[in-house]
């Protein structure tokens, strides 16, 4: 479904990725595991489009998607849920999770159908909605963030650090969720990325480690 | 104090009618320039040459529709004309051809290159327009006075300047606030100016959205150029005063407000003419000292949001 190839990336001119590979099968349940500062943001980054590589290639699909321009990654049924949750804090938690349905231009039907999913899946979201983002907690806004990546991500979802700065209660909650969107949607693969390998061995199939910058046996 | 107010009350009534005007005026450029440094994260020194373009293109366009005859309201489609032409051509231009090549690059090499734009756009006008004073009026001539009746005076005061300047500047605050609400387009620029790269990871073509709202910022200004030109005789460096005016708005309003803009304006413009009446000395340091004021108490201007910077 997704993957990099000996992909080495520079930021500021400063190499943060070396001749890194990993693959995420259909469906598939993945770790990415490192240190802060190893490349795990910048290897999302990268799979979503927003960094251009130096050597390597992306693939979608098992087609190269090397440069295909990031915003179409949406279109291609792939979320993003970066970090810092970064939502749209002047937008209602609502319009933050219709905004990129709309974008897409998908029917108000299939709109609709989408935003009832996530909320089956992550029912506190619900209440939520009317809210305006910036007024949610850090862990509600994690929580958005990843049903906002779902509406799009109907292949796959990237969820950088989901878990970083989450109170235990929360962690154990969103585990939950990721539990139950497996189990819901099958076919959607997941690619978390965490520093603390333990947290993430329930909920994944596979686990790759990364080290300053490069793949390490896992 | 009353008496004061007798000996000074006509002047006072002009400084705010006059004020109100221009305020008018400074709000079509700061909000083009607020909004395009949100979405396009550079501040484009040459924003002000656009509202030069503008104000000289609608003048042109204004003299050569009288010499074909055609009425004096005619002078009012010139004003459009003019800015749909800044917008639609010479606004893409510059975003093509320059801005995209230095996004994301640093503040200093930005600056560098909207200033060169600046010093370039000056001299094309020089070259299209010369340097002879240029006097296009018949929109405001054409809708003539308005008696306000102020105290036991009269103040005769032009209906352009009362009411279409002031009048164009509520409705496009009023348009561009549902725009940015409650349009898909709108939400898309409030959205990529919130956080860009979150936005493209929803689907949004970042490019697309930049060169949009650069165009508009510039039909905008280019719009309160060609507002300006019937209220006063062109000749060059109008540009560069207008600029650092809506650079003080911008500033003093903080960034992403709309109707923050509309307000810090006004206070600008009423500001700045009050100290053209009653202390012209002060005329070119008003603007300036209520900036001053305002950032040295809120640093990140009135309306503006304190923003935690990302590493």
């Amino acid at each position: 479904m997704l993957e990099l190839k000996g992909v080495s990336v520079d930021i500021a001119g400063i190499r943060v990725l070396r001749d890194v590979s990993l693959r995420v099968p259909p469906g598939g349940r993945v770790a990415l595991i490192g240190r802060n500062g190893a490349g795990k943001t910048t290897a999302l980054r990268t799979l979503m489009g927003l960094l251009p590589t130096r050597a390597g290639s992306v693939a979608i699909d098992g087609t190269d998607a090397t440069t295909v321009p990031a915003h179409h990654r949406a279109r291609l049924g792939i979320g993003y849920a970066p970090e810092e949750r970064r939502l749209f804090g002047s937008f209602s938690v609502r319009e933050n999770m219709v905004l990129p349905a709309q974008v897409l231009k998908l029917a108000a039907a299939e709109t609709a159908r989408r935003l009832d999913a996530v909320f089956t899946l992550l029912p506190e979201l619900r209440d939520l909605a009317p809210r305006r983002a910036a007024g949610l907690s850090g862990g509600q806004g994690k929580m958005v963030a990843l049903g906002r990546a779902l509406m799009v991500g109907t292949r796959a979802v990237l969820l950088d650090e989901p878990f970083q700065g989450l109170a235990p209660v929360l962690a154990q909650r969103y585990a939950e969720a990721l539990k139950r969107l497996h189990e819901a949607l099958p076919d959607v693969a997941i690619l978390i990325t965490e520093s603390n390998p333990e947290l993430l061995r329930p909920l994944v199939e596979a686990t790759f480690v990364i080290e300053r910058g490069e793949m390490a046996p896992g | 104090m009353m008496e004061w107010f007798s000996d000074n009350g006509l002047l006072l009534g002009l400084a705010l009618l006059d004020g109100l005007s221009y305020a008018a005026l400074v709000f079509m450029v700061a909000v083009g320039l607020n909004l395009v440094f949100g979405v396009l994260r550079i501040v484009n020194v040459a924003h002000g040459s656009l509202f030069a373009i503008g104000a000289y293109t609608a003048a042109s366009i204004g003299i050569f529709f009288a010499s074909l005859g055609l009425p004096a309201w005619a002078g009012y489609i010139a004003l459009v004309l003019s800015a749909l032409l800044v917008g639609a051509v010479l606004g893409p231009l510059i975003e093509r051809l320059l801005l995209r090549r230095i996004y994301g690059h640093e503040d200093v090499l930005q600056l560098l290159v909207t200033f060169a734009l600046f010093m370039i756009l000056e001299d094309v006008q020089k070259l299209i327009w010369g340097v002879q004073p240029i006097m296009q009026d018949a929109p405001m001539k054409f809708l003539g006075t308005v008696d306000i009746p102020f105290g036991e005076d009269v103040i005769p005061f032009t209906a352009y300047q009362l009411f279409v300047l002031p009048g164009v500047a509520v409705a496009t605050l009023a348009a561009l606030a549902w725009f940015l609400r409650r349009t898909l387009t709108g939400r898309v620029i409030v959205a990529v100016t919130t956080d860009k790269e979150a936005a493209t990871a929803m689907g949004i073509d970042a490019a697309k959205i930049m060169l949009l709202t650069f165009s508009f910022g510039a039909g905008l200004a280019a719009l309160g150029g060609a507002l300006a030109s019937p209220t006063t005789s062109l000749v060059p460096g109008v540009g560069a005063s207008t600029i650092v005016l809506s650079f003080a708005v911008v500033a003093t309003a903080g960034l992403g407000q709309i109707e923050g803009a509309a307000l810090t304006s006004l206070m600008i413009g009423l500001g700045r003419s009050i100290a053209v009446y009653f202390a012209p000395e002060f005329e070119v340091v008003v603007p300036y000292i209520i900036m001053v004021a305002v950032l040295l108490v809120r640093p990140q201007g009135l309306f503006g949001v304190l923003e935690t910077r990302r590493v």
